[in-house]
């Protein structure tokens, strides 16, 4: 196993080009270049900011999940309370004559404070988050549902409201810059701050980080509230942008958002991964689910391809153990 | 009593809701409609067994809404072409245990985390099956419905079928030698493996089972309507886990039993129509089972909580 690692620093560069985000990366590229060529009108720069204007809601999520998933967590519920979070901004709205603005920051105190149940109930019961979140996940869900009574939806916004998910700012979609601020803000958090390589600390071992003198319990509870405020977020972004808010808002959104943070080279279980692997991953869903739009292919074809690139991902990340399970038992070497 | 505690405590809250109902909503104990509840139940019941065999052994499975979607069409495709039913009900289950065996495989074999793996079989077969049936219903052809028997007949047939299976499977969980390798695995693969049990092997064949269940689910799905929506399984997967875990299964695996997870599904069975029969909305259905599975689990977590200090 040592000699493995010094291996692997003697010929750094093959490494590098051999580490889970490089190769997503050149997936990505091939992604672009094969869609450039097949596809009709792809690579335009309207093209570019439709595929981001898209992709934003769901990448935030990915976002905020990648530090959940790094300290060995999981978040089923950031679909979920994004429909409430945008039933509520829509009720503030409507119904408690808030402006966008006001209605806007309660919505993300409430996403916040929804994430603070998750992580309550996770870190101070020390329940399994899986089925926590799956309860929450079915409860916010429940809750957005019972609000408008299933039928109710919220449109009418004014259109300065609007701009946010339909207009654009310097040339770009409006709601780029906010994504940006938030994968900016997330990586320092992660790969820049002490507080942030804690997670996956903690994601490797619980029990040493705690030994470390790591507050396990709170570094916890704080990436589930990360997540819960973000999903208040992607709530208002989602809602800006098709104009309308609704009990079904953002369903699914946390298998895609899970499925962009592990294509992303982050371990389900915790301790390896990166904010920049993320983003090629929600890259790769995104880039692929419009390009085959432009490549007149089925839309179904792009969810297909998604959960077998994300199989092969998974098999890659295994295969260099299964070949060194595979290979004879080396003799020792005989010292000179 | 307290090894049992958890189990008895949703039989409980199951009676208390059966009381309650009787005492206000006396329309809910009619013959028919709770038959019928019953029947649209079953195939949630044969799935919510295989899921906790596989939870058991500290796994889980989220393809299953799909693999129940694929099931259901493969099945409705070899109805129409007038094959026996016989026959299409074994191709439903060789389909489902192929579909299993295949998560099996990535996850017994590879060794990859179950949870990763059935979400991206999941995303591919639903989307699978979408890009080639269109969203395409299948129509069934007559005589078909409730096995050509009477409506009665063939739901009773149903709920008898779901109820030998679970007996079936709720004794050889306890009292054969694989059923307890399952918790032998779920408890301490490590361990298990050092006492003799070969883990990976356990976790395939429970795969495999899981998926021969969801068929056998999906082709009960079938004799009840006249068409098939290739959508029929969306959801199940979350409905079945939360019923299972509901039912005192751990998540982290090795504990809980068949009855117990049979308490969850007919607790959370009960909801919609108590609803309706309390005068409730019923847009508070999925609410009131995210609290309800949220309750179950943190009277398990202040229990464990209380055993600690």
């Amino acid at each position: 196993m040592s000699s493995g690692v010094a291996h692997s620093h003697a010929t750094g560069w093959r490494a590098a080009l051999f580490r889970h985000e490089t190769v997503l990366f050149l997936v990505l590229v091939g992604e672009w270049l094969y869609f450039n060529a097949v596809g009709v009108n792809f690579s335009t720069l309207d093209n570019t900011y439709d595929i981001l204007r898209h992709s934003v809601e769901i990448g935030l999520l990915a976002l905020a999940m990648t530090p959940v998933i790094l300290t060995g967590g999981i978040d089923l519920s950031v679909g979920s309370l994004l429909g409430l979070c945008a039933i509520l901004f829509g009720k503030l709205w409507r119904d408690a004559h808030f402006t966008p603005l006001e209605a806007g920051a309660c919505t993300v105190v409430i996403g916040a404070l929804a994430g603070g149940l998750n992580a309550a109930l996770i870190t101070e019961l020390r329940l399994p988050p899986l089925i926590v979140t799956l309860g929450t996940y079915s409860l916010y869900r429940g809750l957005a549902e019972a609000i408008t009574r299933g039928a109710d939806t919220f449109t009418n916004f004014p259109s300065s409201f609007l701009f946010l998910g339909q207009g654009r700012w310097l040339g770009m979609p409006a709601q780029a810059p906010v994504f940006l601020l938030a994968l900016a803000g997330i990586w320092v958090l992660v790969h820049r701050t002490t507080f942030g390589r804690s997670f996956r600390a903690i994601g490797y071992s619980p029990e040493g980080a705690r030994y470390a003198g790591i507050p396990v319990e709170r570094r916890i509870a704080l990436t589930y509230i990360l997540t819960g405020l973000v999903s208040g977020v992607a709530a208002i972004l989602y809602t800006a942008r098709l104009g309308q808010a609704r009990a079904d808002a953002g369903t699914g959104y946390e298998l895609y958002a899970i499925t962009a943070v592990v294509l992303g080279g982050t371990s389900i279980f915790g301790g390896v991964g990166s904010v920049h692997g993320t983003l090629f991953g929600i890259a790769a869903i995104a880039v692929l689910d419009n390009g085959l739009v432009h490549a007149f292919m089925p839309r179904e074809a792009a969810g297909v391809l998604t959960g077998v690139l994300l199989l092969i991902a998974l098999t890659g990340s295994v295969a260099p153990k299964l070949w060194r399970r595979r290979q004879p038992k080396a003799p020792p070497l005989k010292s000179p | 009593m307290s090894r049992y505690f958890r189990e008895w405590s949703v039989a409980g809250a199951l009676l208390a809701l059966l009381v309650v109902l009787a005492v206000f909503a006396r329309d809910f104990y009619q013959g028919q409609p709770l038959l019928s509840l019953a029947t649209s139940e079953t195939p949630t019941l044969v799935v919510a067994i295989g899921m906790a065999l596989v939870i058991i052994c500290r796994e889980i499975d989220i393809s299953v809404g799909s693999l129940f979607s694929v099931c259901a069409v493969c099945a409705g495709l070899l109805a129409t072409a007038h094959v026996p039913l016989a026959l299409a009900l074994l191709g439903s289950v060789v389909t489902g245990a192929i579909l299993g065996a295949f998560n099996g495989v990535l996850v017994a074999g590879l060794r990859l985390p179950s949870i990763v793996v059935t979400l991206a079989t999941m995303v591919t077969w639903r989307e699978g099956l979408n890009w080639w049936r269109q969203g395409e219903f299948v129509y069934l052809p007559n005589g078909l419905q409730w096995f050509g028997l009477s409506q009665v007949g063939g739901q009773w047939t149903l709920v008898a079928a779901a109820l030998l299976l679970l007996v079936l499977f709720a004794v050889a969980l306890r009292r054969i030698a694989a059923g307890r390798f399952l918790y032998a695995v779920g408890t301490d693969a490590e361990a298990a493996r050092l006492a003799g049990i070969r883990p990976q092997a356990v976790k395939f064949w429970a795969f495999v089972l899981m998926g021969a269940f969801t068929g056998l689910a999906a082709v009960m799905n079938l004799v009840q309507s006249p068409q098939i929506d290739p959508k029929s399984g969306t959801g199940l997967e979350l409905k079945v886990i939360a019923a299972v875990v509901v039912g005192g299964v751990a998540i982290n695996g090795g504990r809980g039993n068949l009855w117990g997870a049979f308490s969850g599904v007919l607790l959370l069975a009960c909801i919609s129509p108590a609803l309706v029969h309390l005068h409730i909305e019923a847009y508070w259905e999925k609410a009131i089972q995210g609290a309800i599975i949220l309750l179950a689990v943190v009277a398990d977590g202040v229990r464990a909580r209380r055993a600690r200090h």
